[in-house]
């Protein structure tokens, strides 16, 4: 699925959650605070029958099962328009191209997964970064399908959005790489190989069961007619060695095996080494169209298309030397962080892109380093109308005289 | 003879109240007061757990904000260094600020003593993990040297004088925690020189210290670093994490094991024969008069109560062991 336009722009999966979206899931009262913003947002992303839901809000504490569902459509809702309208006074031709619901509907990328896979045990929680925590499973049996954990969504998604959408899945490297290894670290640990060979199995085995699963939950979502579905692989270059690089390529082909659809990787925060590592092992996956990396984060603020202004996008040289020419969408703003760039500076960093890739405009996808569920709702609106408004201003440069 | 110690030898796991405390905290529900006494007591418990253990070092777990990852206190506390962007912890799915080097490095020895909870250090046998400055130079993005040498010699002058406040204020025991050594691209090691260029560095770092010092190596296969890295790093004790380097590789040493035989990276928990069977390896094949027992890393990279089985399942492997 390819989009007749330059420098077309996507969001990358998650949105921030509301208070008056989380609140009622942990048995919190709302307060006021809470309704004016789902009224404030709801005026200010025109979505419709907000009434409705500041009825339902209205009650403050003791929602029914139902009334927590409609709570969680219309964080859908918000999600959507938040995508359909990005651009603010920063671009003419306001929304992404490429949209979702924001993940408003998962609990996260991996626990919504790993809750909806047998096998799985939830032991507590670990520190990812800082004050940050993930509530990490442990697997203790082989993994098995349980139920498609994206087909609601994915319908009220379908139903609404007025963009083209693009599905964000969960990989199983991703999954292996949070969880707790228990099952195949105790099943290979009396094996008569090499502690670095155990280990490795241990891994490949894992990842390759819960691969087959993912790709049922694939394929069941396109049936419902998705055309394009993005393979979320944070923890791609998590394990560094040669055959654990395969082993991503080696997932992400079987997962995708015998599906008929566009697919995109999405990756970031590589260790210090870069995204070099992932190279050449991940143009062995054949079936993907396009890569989305995060690039915003180690850049600078300065204005510019010199190596130098741009060397947080420096790794997008690889692409280039290894001859690459499918898509990319190249992140453009650091999602850890409420400072942001000025549109001027986004522009940089697109143009820069296409300069030293040397691809096709319309093949440079523009969009956040990542899913935006750690910043304020403000913040990431703000950086969604940076892509579009950056993407913009980058388009008007190309085709300037 | 030889003697088998037992101790922890990185960040440990925040307690679930601690991890509640410290999201309490960033949501504004409680106020810095009721953070700190939530680590206060999170330690404590660490510390009491150490104690019933039976550890011959004791840490304060590394645990509190100072420590929001290992190069904290670094980035945060040295002249010439600042934090930089967030960059993946080796093979985790953990991440830091990257050190930024923009002048000169230094620091004015302290830096690191003001982390430590001191109420325990002087309860004494008190032992504390820092990065080794072949790992901390090579994550800097180095805007200043830009030469990887003069960066890693620089980190070892003002870790140097972050050991002496240490030594001076009671701490027993400082372990250089390098994985930069053994995780390396693709597997691809270090020559020999340059093997030799980090024990140079280490042994800035350590110049003029007499407590207990450790090298220990972790995330990756130390073997074809063996045996040099006996004569080549000037610390008492050299550190390996057995899910990775297979003891078979080991040789003969003068110098004391940091035997990582417990896996941090799972909570499956190995029984006391399997550790008891890969420690008498060690023991067989270094002939070390001083083997401790350890995690292969830091613990924090499953949940407290798993980290904690762990360190419990050690004590009983040392009490197997019989201690001598």
């Amino acid at each position: 699925m390819r989009l007749s336009k330059t420098f077309p722009t996507q969001e990358i999966g998650s949105l921030p959650k509301f208070s008056w979206r989380t609140k009622p899931f942990r048995q919190m009262e709302l307060d006021d605070s809470d309704l004016i913003s789902a009224k404030v947002w709801g005026d200010k992303l025109k979505v419709p029958r907000t009434g409705e839901l500041l009825k339902i809000l209205s009650k403050r504490a003791g929602f029914t099962e139902t009334e927590k569902a409609s709570i969680v459509d219309f964080s859908l809702l918000y999600a959507i328009r938040m995508n359909e309208t990005a651009g603010d006074d920063l671009a003419e031709h306001r929304g992404l191209d490429l949209v979702w619901s924001g993940e408003q509907a998962r609990t996260e990328m991996y626990e919504t997964p790993v809750s909806n896979i047998e096998g799985f045990e939830f032991i507590g929680k670990v520190r990812s970064f800082d004050n940050k925590y993930w509530r990490m499973a442990s697997i203790r049996s082989p993994p098995a399908y349980k139920s498609n954990y994206h087909i609601d969504e994915l319908l009220f998604t379908q139903k609404h959005a007025k963009r083209k959408i693009k599905v964000p899945v969960t990989d199983a490297i991703t999954i292996m790489a949070w969880s707790d290894n228990h099952h195949y670290t105790s099943k290979w640990a009396r094996e008569k190989a090499s502690p670095l060979r155990r280990s490795f199995n241990a891994r490949r085995e894992f990842t390759l069961d819960l691969a087959k699963i993912i790709r049922k939950v694939v394929r069941e979502l396109i049936a419902k007619g998705v055309e394009e579905v993005q393979i979320d692989i944070p923890a791609a270059s998590q394990y560094q060695s040669r055959e654990d690089i395969k082993l991503v390529a080696e997932s992400f082909n079987e997962t995708t095996k015998g599906l008929s659809a566009t697919f995109s990787v999405h990756s970031c925060f590589p260790p210090s080494l870069g995204y070099g590592i992932l190279f050449p092992e991940l143009l062995e996956m054949k079936n993907c169209e396009r890569f989305s990396f995060e690039y915003g984060n180690r850049d600078g603020y300065r204005r510019g298309l010199s190596d130098e202004a741009r060397q947080g996008f420096a790794d997008l040289k690889l692409f280039k030397e290894y001859g690459y020419a499918k898509g990319l969408g190249v992140g453009v703003l650091h999602i850890h962080t409420d400072r942001l760039p000025s549109v001027d500076v986004v522009r940089d960093r697109i143009l820069y892109s296409a300069k030293v890739t040397e691809l096709d405009p319309g093949d440079l996808y523009v969009n956040p380093d990542c899913g935006l569920r750690t910043r304020r709702p403000e913040v990431a609106q703000r950086m969604l109308d940076l892509v579009v408004g950056g993407a913009e201003k980058a388009r008007g440069e190309l085709s300037a005289p | 003879m030889t003697e088998f110690k037992l101790s922890l030898t990185g960040l440990h796991a925040r307690n679930e109240a601690t991890i509640q405390a410290t999201q309490d905290w960033e949501r504004g529900r409680i106020d810095s007061a009721l953070l700190a006494a939530a680590f206060r007591d999170d330690t404590a418990s660490l510390v009491r757990l150490q104690k019933d253990a039976g550890t011959d070092y004791i840490t304060d777990g590394q645990m509190t904000t100072a420590w929001q990852d290992s190069l904290r206190p670094i980035t945060s506390g040295f002249s010439g260094v600042k934090r930089g962007a967030m960059v993946r912890w080796y093979n985790t799915n953990t991440f830091y600020q990257a050190p930024v080097i923009d002048g000169p490095i230094s620091s004015d020895g302290k830096a690191i003593w003001k982390k430590l909870e001191h109420r325990f250090v002087r309860e004494g046998r008190f032992r504390i993990s820092l990065p080794d400055p072949l790992t901390l130079s090579e994550l800097s993005e180095d805007g200043y040297y830009h030469d990887r040498e003069k960066a890693m010699f620089a980190f070892a002058e003002a870790l140097n004088g972050e050991l002496r406040t240490l030594e001076e204020n009671g701490v027993e025991y400082v372990q250089l925690s390098s994985p930069a050594l053994v995780a390396r691209f693709r597997g691809k090691p270090l020559n020999r020189d340059a093997l030799m260029q980090v024990g140079e560095a280490v042994r800035t770092t350590t110049k003029g210290i007499s407590i207990g010092t450790g090298f220990h190596t972790f995330f990756g296969d130390a073997s074809p670093y063996i045996p040099d890295i006996f004569d080549s790093i000037p610390t008492s004790d050299i550190g390996f994490d057995f899910t990775q380097t297979d003891p078979e590789a080991l040789t003969r040493t003068r110098k004391g094991i940091i035997a990582g035989v417990a896996d941090a990276r799972t909570t499956y928990l190995e029984s006391v024969e399997d550790l008891k069977a890969k420690i008498e390896l060690v023991a067989d094949r270094t002939g070390s008069r001083s083997i401790t027992l350890a995690p292969s890393s830091d613990l924090r990279y499953i949940p407290r109560i798993s980290a904690d089985e762990k360190l419990t399942r050690l004590g009983a492997l040392k009490k197997v062991l019989g201690g001598r």
